[in-house]
């Protein structure tokens, strides 16, 4: 009975020693296999993101695999953190849901030895080593003022439709694009008459464009730095006969807006998301080798994108984006 | 007719009813999980699907017991956001636990005790009334503290959101859902107030001549969803360490789909409370197996649905062959 006893108690203690052990923070020696963990299943941005990702796969090893709920939610990406953490992957790539949200939960896959890098959406930066985001702020700004410029000469009016009055992203560029307006000559010519809000709809965004067209004879563009008005303006401009009297330019998926571009009434900021899930792919795999922490001023290798240096909190920029023209949008995949 | 095979149809009835067939294909899913999944009988992974189900666990009790008296509550999701959003606030303004909780708690069974008005006194179908109060108590949720989340909590408390019972797999999120089934299970299936329950379902009219008092113990199963709906907003807030007006959102159709999948009838009067903790066990199971698998969010829900139909679609099939074969074979209510 009592040897019994022992044994078992033996054998407990042995599994706690190992678990214990394997919950140890090692460097990988080999590629690991990286858990990507988008926002939503089905996103389509997401997927392209993870060519990308598949891409680096295939050039350095390892395996990326993706899993994500299907409600763009903090409870149910903390579920499939767990499952990842279960499936013993060696790092955990997350675009959250929520910053904060996901941080307890990211805290303690790290506690069972699974690395943490995000992309696209940043986590609280204690929950992460490095984040792998698309571009800086003011560089999307001052680029969708140069679209414009481009378009209409440097000269005449324009309006900005918006997503809602409180967005922070949005109210940031739109304070930039004064700023920048009033102090360089080079867009001294052009007038900003009004700023609208479509209100994350497509239906508004529709309206509010041909509203601004009506309201403004001379109306000569418009900048909608909002994913999901850009495309909505440009089709409905297009059916009142509007476009290319009226310039459009703003952030939306390139693809969502194609034609439009090639026939040079629209023009758009993009950058190559199937090139962020690549960058995300080698810095993870460099975490998990422990050739990266996230340390401001370590630089890592990404394949054919060439050398990155990390930034101040641990952030890593893909690069600046890129004004999508006839020119160059077969290049953009999403 | 002799009395063995009057026995046989009891034997039928006691052994192949849904409660068992779901215990079966629930065992059947776990001894799968432990011996053909990779990493599922890990004390993490286990631990961590136990947790996941903790706020869907502690609703579904109430939810039981309202379908079953022929209700339903649609906005528990609403209640568990709003009553984390005041819990959250409550200890923002630096409330103690000792306070803020039973203060949420009374705050859940207000709300509930809102939707339970609304049925009773004024007769309106508890469908209508909750598909409304959804909206209004998250919108509440939403006056209160915007699209903010509130993620400051004492360390007590979100120690309570991760750790487990000493040195075991058993989550500690779990245990107010470990307390309060066999009180819901016990009050259901072994007390007046369970046969109540059943009788109102099964139909209201008859309860009512039969000295029922009705509306009353529809307010009160109302107001027992509320305030279990803010324990589980507590244990919302303390897992995901933050109290915000979109949490939760949508679990009210999970929670329904469980019930349901547990054998309670839709149209009232019928289910029992064991069904339902075996549907709850395998849910959780299907889902973190999937999720092992490496299988999406869509799918799995894909896969939960059609599992819910298939479901309904066995039961009636497997009552109807069990009534011809007593009809049949026994000729039992028949009588000679």
């Amino acid at each position: 009975m009592t040897s019994h006893l022992i044994k078992t108690l033996l054998v407990a203690g042995s599994l706690i020693a190992s678990i214990a052990a394997a919950n140890a923070q090692e460097c990988a020696k080999e590629p690991v296999t990286v858990g990507f963990l988008p926002k939503l299943d089905t996103d389509p941005y997401f997927q392209v993101a993870q060519t990308g990702a598949e891409e680096a796969a295939k050039e350095i090893g390892g395996k990326a695999i993706k899993q994500a709920p299907s409600q763009a939610t903090a409870e149910a990406q903390i579920d499939f953190i767990n499952n990842l953490v279960s499936q013993k992957v060696g790092v955990i790539a997350i675009s959250a849901n929520d910053a904060n949200a996901v941080a307890p939960a990211l805290r303690r896959a790290a506690k069972q030895g699974v690395k943490v890098v995000s992309y696209d959406s940043d986590v609280s930066t204690a929950a992460r080593s490095v984040f792998l985001n698309q571009a800086a702020g003011d560089s999307l700004a001052e680029m969708m003022l140069e679209s414009m410029g481009q378009m209409i000469n440097y000269d005449g009016e324009f309006a900005i439709l918006s997503s809602t009055p409180t967005a922070t992203n949005q109210n940031a560029w739109i304070d930039f694009m004064k700023k920048t307006m009033a102090g360089d000559k080079k867009f001294a010519k052009m007038k900003l008459v009004q700023v609208a809000y479509g209100q994350e709809s497509e239906q508004v965004n529709q309206q509010q464009a041909l509203a601004l067209a009506q309201a403004f004879p001379n109306l000569k563009g418009i900048i909608i730095p909002a994913g999901i008005g850009l495309p909505a303006a440009a089709r409905a401009m297009d059916q009142a006969g509007l476009l290319g009297k009226v310039k459009l330019t703003g952030l939306a998926p390139a693809t969502l807006i194609k034609k439009y571009i090639q026939n040079g009434s629209v023009q758009d900021i993009w950058w190559n998301v199937k090139d962020l899930g690549y960058l995300t792919y080698y810095a993870a795999q460099a975490v998990a080798q422990c050739k990266l922490t996230g340390k401001e001023g370590e630089t890592f290798e990404a394949g054919r994108l060439g050398s990155y240096k990390v930034g101040p909190k641990g952030e890593v920029l893909l690069g600046p984006a890129d004004i999508v023209t006839p020119a160059n949008v077969e290049e953009f995949k999403f | 007719m002799n009395a063995n095979s009057e026995r046989n149809p009891d034997f039928v009835t006691r052994f192949a009813n849904w409660d068992n067939f779901l215990a079966a294909l629930t065992i059947a899913v776990v001894a799968y999980a432990l011996l053909g999944v990779p990493n599922f009988a890990s004390v993490f992974n286990i631990s961590q699907a136990v947790a996941g189900i903790s706020e869907r666990a502690l609703i579904v009790l109430p939810m039981v017991l309202l379908i079953i008296a022929r209700e339903i509550d649609l906005s528990v999701g609403s209640i568990l956001a709003l009553t984390s959003v005041i819990f959250g606030l409550l200890i923002q303004q630096g409330a103690p636990l000792l306070l803020a909780i039973p203060v949420t708690l009374v705050a859940g069974g207000i709300c509930g005790g809102f939707n339970g008005l609304l049925v009773t006194k004024l007769g309106l179908p508890s469908l209508v009334v909750t598909l409304g109060t959804m909206a209004l108590f998250r919108g509440i949720a939403y006056i209160l503290l915007g699209s903010d989340s509130i993620n400051d909590f004492p360390d007590s408390f979100l120690d309570f959101g991760i750790d487990t019972v000493g040195t075991s797999p058993v989550p500690q999120t779990i245990l107010p859902f470990l307390l309060l089934a066999p009180v819901f299970a016990i009050a259901l299936q072994k007390m007046p107030l369970g046969r109540r329950i059943y009788a109102i379902g099964g139909s209201p009219d008859a309860a009512r001549y039969s000295g029922i008092r009705l509306a009353r113990t529809v307010f009160g199963l109302f107001v027992t969803s509320g305030a279990v709906c803010a324990a589980a907003g507590m244990v919302y807030a303390a897992r995901l360490a933050n109290a915000r007006a979109n949490n939760a959102v949508g679990i009210e159709l999970d929670v329904i789909t469980i019930a349901l999948l547990g054998g309670i009838s839709v149209f009232g009067g019928r289910g029992r409370l064991t069904g339902v903790l075996w549907a709850l066990l395998l849910v959780a199971t299907i889902r973190n197996v999937l999720g092992l698998l490496q299988i999406g969010g869509d799918a799995q829900g894909t896969v939960i649905g059609l599992l819910l139909i298939v479901s309904l679609l066995a039961s009636n099939a497997a009552e109807r062959v069990f009534a011809s074969v007593r009809t049949r074979y026994f000729k039992v209510k028949t009588g000679k």
